[in-house]
């Protein structure tokens, strides 16, 4: 039997283009779902961590709990009346900004470091938190300040601060990029990296329940905030999101939050919460 | 939005290098699926006591677990038994891990369709053992085989896109963490969709053309 032989090759690429084309207007569409129509909806959909406690994880029962997602359903009392209206979509720091720009979530809670590149695709709101970057080494290293870190290997989680920060300003060392904490924390342990570079709040939390480990920077890059962060363009939410975030900090609301979410994981290792929250009179 | 053409330039080099690495990682799988699946057909008929039963727990366990999976516990798992291999040696041994039970499936396919007949006449004209499978057996038998095998080719290659979770820096990886970095999405994996033109667009041509090279003999049967 002969058969018939066919040019795959343009078809393909047709397919290709269209696929593109489709993405792009998908993805370009303007349903920036303004407040009347998350009311409507009756649901508002937060972007919250499942594994970076204190922040956003799951706790035993399955619930997402954290300080993010206390805030999230604090949000959605405001908005709906109701915090069991909020819908939790967990996601990793690498495809924040994804889900955002395709809609899949109204608002994102996870630990959103404000940087420049990031608000040039994404609207951040007024910020909750201050940030910076911690190191974290096994106790038996050598390592004990950044400089020692050259011609070693450092674990970062991919699309956190951790690993632009280090890009940019440490090239000579070789980063370990992994998409969960879970699997970088472990990576870790298993000494396939010298370090471990993440928010030092994180750090802070992991290391109180994670003994054999220490902080050799604990206050590294620019003192970033963290916030909420919207679809770029959706001005009704951001302002909204705005005014929440304003009335919550004069109620106190994130020092109470940070008292039940984050103290017990901090211990000792963060005296003054002023430290890290962002008070009423900035 | 605006397409960033200087974006694309600038991180050639990056694709460059993981383009290579991934080619490598999937060069090392197939030819290692290859080797796993002739020899777990050779060791599958071996007058041996549960030689069969081996092969086939190896290659439903190996079928119907996810790579994912395989290679967590790789990555992961085996250095809590003190086992401590690098990502790239984890990725490779898990894609052929897997690899290797969809080639032995597609080589047996190819062994069981060569008629009895063809093994009857050999033995007949008084061929050793050893001949008889190199040149009644084996050749049409991979001709049979062989678009199950490129298939399966063709899918180790795809599948690379996964080791980036043991952070083996393959195009996947690389595409992902980029996005992650600059936003710069289109971009990004418009790049990336090229790279695996480049790789996998030559590799079928080539496994087409050597299919009608294999069957050549077939169109007077």
């Amino acid at each position: 039997m002969k058969i018939q032989r066919q040019n795959f090759f343009l078809p393909t690429l047709a397919l290709f283009g269209a696929l593109a084309l489709l993405t792009y207007l998908g993805c370009t569409k303007k349903t920036a779902d303004s407040l009347s129509s998350i009311r409507a909806r009756g649901e508002l959909v937060i972007g919250v961590f499942g594994d970076k406690p204190p922040f956003g994880y799951i706790d035993q029962a399955g619930r997402n709990v954290g300080f993010d997602v206390a805030l999230a359903r604090e949000l959605g009392r405001a908005l709906l009346g109701d915090e069991k209206k909020v819908k939790f979509v967990t996601l990793e720091a690498a495809n924040r900004v994804a889900f955002l720009q395709a809609n899949k979530v109204d608002i994102i809670l996870a630990n959103f470091t404000n940087t420049p590149e990031r608000a040039q695709v994404v609207d951040f709101a007024e910020p909750y938190m201050r940030a910076a970057l911690g190191v974290i080494v096994p106790n038996d290293s050598p390592l004990k300040t950044l400089a020692d870190l050259k011609g070693h290997t450092l674990v970062v989680d991919k699309g956190t601060t951790a690993e632009s920060y280090f890009v940019k300003n440490y090239p000579d060392i070789e980063l370990l990029r992994f998409d969960q904490n879970t699997e970088a924390f472990q990576a870790l342990k298993d000494r396939r990296g010298a370090a471990l570079s993440h928010d030092n709040m994180l750090l802070f939390a992991w290391n109180n329940g994670n003994p054999g480990f220490r902080l050799i920077e604990s206050n590294l890059g620019n003192a970033d905030v963290i916030a909420p962060a919207v679809k770029k363009g959706n001005t009704e939410l951001l302002q909204w999101t705005n005014e929440q975030i304003v009335r919550l900090r004069k109620e106190g609301f994130f020092r109470r939050a940070y008292e039940s979410e984050l103290r017990p994981h901090f211990g000792s290792s963060i005296k003054d919460p002023s430290t890290v929250l962002v008070e009423p009179s900035t | 939005m605006v397409f960033d053409l200087s974006f694309l330039t600038r991180h050639l080099p990056d694709f460059e290098r993981a383009l290579l690495l991934t080619v490598g990682l999937g060069v090392a799988a197939i030819v290692g699926s290859l080797v796993v699946g002739l020899l777990g057909n050779a060791f599958r008929n071996l007058p041996l006591p549960g030689a069969r039963l081996a092969v086939r727990s190896y290659v439903e366990l190996a079928r119907n677990t996810p790579l994912l999976v395989q290679l967590f516990f790789l990555y992961f798992g085996l250095p809590s038994l003190g086992i401590h291999w690098s990502g790239l040696t984890c990725a490779i041994l898990g894609l052929t891990f897997l690899g290797g039970s969809y080639m032995i499936e597609s080589i047996r396919a190819g062994l069981d369709a060569v008629k009895k007949e063809q093994i009857e006449a050999g033995l007949s004209l008084g061929l050793s053992r050893f001949q008889l499978v190199r040149h009644v057996i084996l050749p049409q038998a991979l001709a049979t085989a062989l678009p199950g095998v490129a298939a399966n080719c063709i899918f180790l290659l795809k599948e690379t896109s996964i080791v980036g979770i043991i952070a083996v820096p393959d195009l996947m990886h690389l595409t992902l963490g980029l996005i992650g970095l600059y936003y710069k999405t289109y971009e990004s994996l418009l790049l990336l969709t090229l790279a695996y033109l480049l790789m996998i667009l030559p590799a079928s041509w080539a496994l087409a053309r050597l299919e009608r090279r294999l069957r050549y003999g077939r169109q007077f049967a």
